[in-house]
């Protein structure tokens, strides 16, 4: 007694105890257990099934056996001479043969002459075919009640000859298949059982991980993440999809975040701007120009404020997709060639060699002033980062099935580790710190281009930078 | 400067009488700001705080534009916008908006509207507007087109400033043609780039500097008097040389 006790109130103490009466509770409620439940209940139906039938065919076949003997016995021994036959039965009674196990001569009017039974069963015709019957018969102690089979057959001089036999075997058989039933039966269901608890309790231990991880997310620490077994089955790949959510989610928060900063910041600067020149004219000015002069120069940081929040909105905007349902056929080569026009006088005044070349390709479905704003972003990148006396080259092409917009520049170029990042808003490389610029032109760009499904892929001119846009052209409406 | 603009203004308003501008707008800053630096440039407001006034002012058909807001109490911009333009009256208007975005300018302009500004403007982006609508391009027969010694010949595709002729790049045949039918009237940058580039978007800044440059220097030659001036703050402007 005190041991169970002292165990208890560990456990007790531990608070394990109900922990363990709660995860008893869970295991029964996970799915895979009722699963292996429901697998085990249909796999003993299945069973019972099977022996019932194969006791059902066994059973009739040897029922079917014994008539035939029984029948046939019959006969052969009415063929005994007629004087020799109660002699016969009384001789057969007491060897008792293992095939008969009733055996009896009744005299015209129903009186038994030999045998070990008590009297002519009226249930039974004398037509020599075996019928199923209850018995009753002197034994050693009181009168036996069986059921039996039995033939009767009217003899030659108006006797009846009955024989008999037990269907004890028959009954045997049942207990024999009951038996192995009980046998096979139980421990088939009790390994189900097991089974199901033993996999249920694995599901559930990858279950509580994941349930324990996203509780320490839901807790702050958003690097956490889903365990996986590297066993690649359904739980490793429903963690790795998790986890790809998680690494998206993580990195929206990180941008979310990064990007209030940044407006907050790039917005702080030129409104501190606008507040100084103020403050400074309101102090300073002497006369009225020179009021104006300065509150001028106040506007002009105060409309770069405005622009970059509308630059922001427009972004945000984009990439709601809103603007989707406006989306037309656009002929590239003519937008191509307007922002080609749009920029080559800039280009010019900086002494930089641009060159537009392209050619007639498929519509792209799309927004032309979208479209006209992403080259024109693009183009006015490469012109401003590429340095006096460089190259700048925009072209368009079909390629494999898809068209092709490049803008080709021989400036510094984009380190490798810095092409994802210049598509994020407010990105300034050290390189760009001193150009002008509010550090969102390339965002409007990939906002745009992915709101049109076309890849944009930045690489190395050697020197200088490739911005490629594939564009995917409109599939004819009958295709 | 604002100076040029005003004089321009009050030239144009010495021959005819002061326009009568009905302003539909809930926000009465705004609204105070509109109808003094308008004022100033020599229109006669009427202002109208709530849409459906405003509407029953506007069917009075005695003004020579309509400013509206989009978002009023009572009845919005865009359905006044459209019922004026059902019942007829083909004032010209400009829809002035807080949700500057491509898809409500479209549809401001769907609605019936002549142009469409978005919130925060310029009030010279805004005067600049309100004098192009109201006086809306030359669109003459003539085939050559003159603003003081400039001649564009809009066939034979050819300029002359005098006896001397002037060689440009189609853009720039465009950019001028653009000015010179609206002589002596400050167009924006967001005006040109919108007109004569189709393009909607906010833009380098220097980019429609860097094209009037290149025009500049070829109207006007180094001993010409310019015709070409910048006005800070808002735009140019083609005019007669002084």
């Amino acid at each position: 007694m005190p041991l169970p006790w002292l165990g208890q109130t560990r456990w007790l103490r531990f608070g394990l105890y109900p922990d363990f009466k709660k995860a008893g509770l869970e295991l029964f409620r996970t799915t895979t257990f009722r699963l292996t439940a429901h697998f085990a209940a249909a796999f003993a139906f299945l069973a019972l099934f099977l022996f019932a039938f194969i006791y059902w065919q066994t059973a009739g076949v040897e029922t079917r056996r014994m008539e035939y003997e029984l029948e046939h016995d019959a006969a052969a021994i009415a063929l005994e001479s007629k004087s020799d036959l109660s002699e016969v039965v009384r001789l057969a009674v007491a060897s008792r043969s293992h095939r008969i196990d009733y055996l009896a001569l009744f005299s015209a009017n129903g009186t038994l002459i030999s045998g070990n039974l008590d009297r002519l069963s009226r249930d039974l015709p004398a037509d020599g075919v075996a019928h199923r019957i209850e018995a009753t018969s002197p034994g050693e102690d009181n009168l036996r009640h069986d059921v039996v089979l039995m033939v009767c057959r009217l003899l030659v001089d108006g006797r009846f000859l009955v024989i008999g036999r037990s269907l004890d075997s028959v009954d045997n058989l049942r207990s024999v298949v009951l038996h192995a039933l009980g046998l096979g039966l139980a421990p088939a269901v009790l390994l189900a059982l097991a089974a199901g608890v033993a996999l249920s309790r694995q599901a559930l231990e990858q279950v509580k991980a994941v349930r324990l991880t996203a509780e320490r997310i839901v807790q702050g620490h958003l690097s956490e993440r889903l365990p996986s077994r590297g066993r690649g089955d359904e739980f490793d790949r429903l963690a790795d999809s998790m986890n790809y959510m998680l690494d998206e989610i993580e990195r929206l928060l990180e941008e979310t975040k990064n990007v209030t900063d940044n407006i907050a910041h790039d917005l702080r600067t030129p409104l501190t701007r606008v507040r100084s020149r103020l403050e400074r004219a309101r102090q300073t000015a002497q006369t009225h120009a020179e009021l104006q002069e300065m509150v001028d120069r106040a506007i002009v940081a105060l409309d770069q404020t405005l622009r970059i929040i509308t630059a922001l909105l427009r972004i945000g905007q984009i990439e709601r997709g809103v603007r989707r349902p406006s989306f037309q056929a656009v002929d590239l080569q003519t937008v191509v060639g307007e922002i080609g026009d749009l920029f080559e006088p800039v280009a010019e005044e900086k002494e930089i060699e641009f060159t537009v070349r392209t050619e007639k390709v498929s519509l792209i479905p799309g927004d032309r002033d979208l479209l006209s704003e992403l080259l024109a972003n693009l183009v006015e990148n490469a012109l401003k980062f590429t340095p006096c006396g460089g190259r700048v080259r925009l072209t368009l092409e079909t390629e494999a099935g898809s068209v092709a917009v490049r803008v080709i520049d021989n400036g510094p170029g984009i380190a490798p580790e810095e092409r994802e990042a210049v598509l994020r808003r407010f990105y300034r490389s050290d390189k760009s710190r001193h150009i002008e610029g509010c550090g969102l032109g390339l965002s409007l760009v990939e906002a745009i281009a992915k709101l049109h499904a076309f890849r944009l892929h930045i690489g190395d001119a050697q020197p200088g930078c490739i911005f490629s846009l594939i564009c995917m052209p409109e599939r004819s409406q009958d295709s | 400067m604002a100076a040029i603009l005003a004089a321009v203004s009050t030239e144009a308003m010495a021959t005819e009488p002061r326009p009568r501008v009905l302003l539909i707008e809930d926000d009465l800053e705004t609204a105070n700001e509109i109808v003094g630096d308008l004022g100033e440039r020599g229109y006669q407001l009427v202002h109208e705080a709530n849409g459906q006034e405003g509407l029953i002012k506007a069917r009075q058909k005695e003004f020579a534009l309509l400013i509206i807001d989009r978002m009023l109490p009572g009845l919005d911009g865009l359905s006044i916008l459209q019922t004026l333009r059902n019942e007829g009256i083909h004032v010209p208007v400009l829809v002035l908006s807080a949700l500057d975005d491509v898809d409500d300018r479209v549809r401001g302009l769907k609605a019936g509207g002549d142009d469409y500004l978005g919130k925060p403007f310029a009030f010279m982006e805004l005067a600049a507007r309100v004098e192009a609508l109201l006086r809306r391009p030359l669109k003459s027969r003539e085939t050559i087109l003159r603003v003081g010694p400039l001649e564009l010949d809009l066939i034979e595709r050819k300029v002359r400033r005098g006896e001397r002729v002037i060689e440009l790049l189609p853009r720039e045949f465009k950019l001028l043609e653009y000015l010179m039918r609206r002589p002596g009237q400050v167009v924006t940058r967001v005006m040109l780039l919108d007109d004569v580039w189709n393009y909607r978007f906010l833009a380098a800044t220097n980019l429609v500097d860097v094209h009037i440059g290149k025009l500049r220097r070829k109207i006007d030659g180094p001993d010409e008097l310019p015709m070409i001036q910048s006005v800070r703050g808002a735009g140019f402007l083609l005019g007669p040389p002084d």
